[in-house]
């Protein structure tokens, strides 16, 4: 049974619709991430499965109970915020131990409580320091503290790592992968960072404009995005996107003629819809090599923009004749000048969308 | 070594870093100036009450204190022979039961202000703002009528309640505590924290360093107010120090002027170590960091 069940949740501010008929269910122990660029609504559900945003329309159960007029502090969850948002007059012990002071704990137990969190994130050291003693990383650990002596059942994270440094933002993240398996306790968390959401979601949801846009297991997203949206949104670099014109429709291929390309060419494809003229081709950088045979029918001449050289890799950012940018990988290779050359799409890569940006799957 | 060697040591740079500069010089002249102006007035009043009558002033004057037990035997005859004892507890409690009133009242009222949206919420700060702009000679005689007909004529409510409605230290406070990040709060009321108790545990310990300085304008302002108690509490037994020392200065007085100064001394001095003592309050405060960074 889902421990967290969405329904039809919807919520304006005025005239703008910020979420749009939302339904989402997520399961005992998941680590759930909502990824999606900035104003696409996903803080806003985070907010208002705490229960620091009301509800506008729809429902949120929480195992079983419908919490949309219960107080935030009794729907049992625990949230993270951005800016920490750490008491600057306590010290990181009374940080903790807030919570269990107002729930009027005993000390003894509080001591207890507030020492196993600190036990769980290293933080012992740490306790009888203030906020403003203490670095970025360590500021978010004792968030983090603050939400776990809760015993939540679920843990909400609003974009935690932004705030940090890359080097401690990839410590941080392993430590919160540690934390939860640790735990086990259900944890959702909200960033605009798709390599971040890949690596700690179980679930990832995407969202974009109020809506959302696909949720599933992060390599599913990748390999099977549900429309273009999510195939530019995931992976980086971006997917390349090219239209093309759909030449010929057969049972078991079509013919595309991709707008740059020298040839037409054949992609195995059961099922197309033969009204379709126009398409979307999308490509991953994996699937886009460098050739040196220019009369292939995959291949397409493009001019070298410019490049990004990260040594065990190397992307090659070119324009297609058309003004397309199209993004070529080269593993390993070092790129010795030059402007012309010739980029080959492997097929097996190339995912179809329509032109409202849908995907079009081929019938199985 | 010799001096010439050290002298070939030093930097040259450092000495270039400080060059004479007649602007530099013209400040600190003027600084000086005006602070002699203003510390002056205290320390003739410091000088003429620790000396013997007329010292200060005669032919020969001295600028500097010349009989320490002098001046303790007039404050001695101050404190003993009139009711200046008794006009500094007044003025105390005057003081500290408006400073209280003003710190709960303020810090309430400017927690619901900065903090939370109500109905109707601009038109009654906007009310209190206006009231700013009232001079006091306006309100004066309103409100010593409704004290009046309170009843509270010649009692210490009266002195004290109509001034615990400060619509500057509202303002003041409001403007502290808007700048308490909205994360905090909605932190604390996840944490469990009712609306009393997000303004005890996390608004009011954070707005501390603007409370202790309306504290202490406070404090400035009550100690020094002659006009109210002297129309509300006309009767002795709740003269302030304030009245007091203006019966001291009053024409029939038969005070000679350094008995009139040291009343005067004795008044200036609690404001003087109150400013003292919380000045540097003010300055340590505490670190608004528990935010990023």
């Amino acid at each position: 049974m889902a421990q967290l069940e969405i329904t039809n949740v919807s919520k304006s501010y005025g005239a703008v619709n910020v979420l749009k008929n939302i339904n989402l269910e997520i399961s005992s122990g998941e680590f759930v991430v909502f990824v999606g660029p900035s104003g696409c609504g996903k803080s806003t559900l985070l907010r208002m499965i705490s229960g620091l945003e009301d509800i506008g329309t729809g429902q949120i159960r929480l195992n079983g109970q419908v919490v949309n007029a219960v107080d935030p502090a009794r729907r049992g969850v625990a949230m993270v915020f951005q800016s920490y948002a750490l008491y600057p007059h306590m010290t990181a012990f009374e940080n903790m131990a807030f919570s269990l002071m107002i729930a009027k704990e005993k000390k003894a137990r509080i001591k207890e409580k507030v020492e196993r969190a600190a036990n769980i994130l290293r933080l012992e050291h740490l306790l009888q320091r203030r906020p403003g003693e203490l670095s970025g990383g360590q500021k978010q650990r004792v968030a983090i503290g603050r939400a776990i002596v809760r015993e939540p059942k679920v843990f909400l994270f609003d974009e935690p790592l932004s705030n940090l440094d890359t080097e401690l933002r990839v410590q941080m993240r392993a430590e919160l992968i540690q934390l939860h398996d640790k735990l086990k306790t259900t944890m959702i968390y909200v960033t605009h960072d798709q390599v971040e959401a890949m690596t700690l979601a179980d679930k990832m949801v995407v969202m974009h404009g109020g809506v959302i846009q696909q949720c599933g297991r992060p390599l599913d997203l990748y390999d099977d995005p549900a429309n273009k949206f999510v195939a530019g949104f995931i992976g980086s670099p971006r997917m390349n996107f090219m239209d093309a014109d759909v030449a010929r429709v057969e049972s078991d291929h079509i013919t595309l003629a991709v707008t740059g390309a020298l040839k037409q060419f054949d992609l195995p494809f059961r099922g197309f819809d033969s009204s379709l003229r126009k398409v979307q081709v999308g490509i991953r950088t994996e699937y886009v090599g460098l050739s040196e045979d220019a009369d292939s029918a995959v291949s397409l001449p493009a001019t070298v923009a410019f490049v990004e050289e990260l040594g065990d890799v190397t992307y090659m950012h070119t324009d297609l004749p058309n003004g397309e940018r199209l993004v070529v990988r080269s593993n390993g290779g070092r790129y010795r000048g030059g402007k012309e050359c010739v980029a080959q799409l492997d097929t097996t890569g190339i995912l179809l969308f329509d032109e409202a940006g849908e995907r079009i799957r081929s019938a199985s | 070594m010799t001096a010439e060697a050290i002298t070939a040591y030093s930097n040259p740079a450092r000495a270039v870093a400080l060059p004479f500069s007649g602007w530099a010089l013209l400040k600190w002249i003027t600084a000086a100036c005006i602070a002699i102006v203003a510390v002056f007035p205290i320390w003739w009043m410091v000088n003429v009450v620790f000396a013997e009558p007329g010292t200060p002033v005669s032919l020969n004057p001295r600028l500097y204190p010349t009989s320490f037990s002098a001046g303790i035997s007039k404050i001695l005859m101050i404190m003993q022979e009139t009711d200046y004892m008794k006009a500094y507890y007044v003025s105390v409690a005057y003081s500290l039961l408006t400073i209280a009133g003003v710190l709960i009242i303020g810090s309430m009222a400017a927690f619901e202000f900065a903090l939370f949206e109500f109905p109707g919420k601009r038109i009654l700060f906007a009310t209190v703002m206006l009231s700013l702009m009232v001079p006091t000679a306006v309100t004066i005689i309103p409100t010593y009528l409704l004290t009046a007909s309170l009843g509270w004529l010649n009692t210490m409510q009266g002195l004290v309640v109509p001034g615990l409605a400060s619509a500057f230290g509202l303002f003041m406070l409001i403007q502290f505590m808007k700048t308490i990040p909205r994360d905090m709060i909605e932190a604390a009321r996840l944490d469990g924290a009712s609306h009393f108790q997000l303004y005890r545990y996390i608004a009011l310990p954070l707005s501390k360093n603007a409370l202790v300085t309306l504290a202490i304008l406070t404090f400035m302002k009550t100690w020094g107010n002659f006009m109210w108690p002297l129309i509300v509490a006309p009767s002795p037994e709740l003269y302030t120090v304030g009245q007091v020392v203006g019966l001291f200065n009053s024409p029939y007085s038969h005070q000679t002027v350094d008995i009139v100064m040291t009343a005067n001394l004795l008044a200036a001095l609690p404001p003087l170590l109150f400013f003292l003592i919380f000045q540097r309050k003010i300055v340590e405060g505490i670190a608004m960091s528990g935010s990023k960074g």
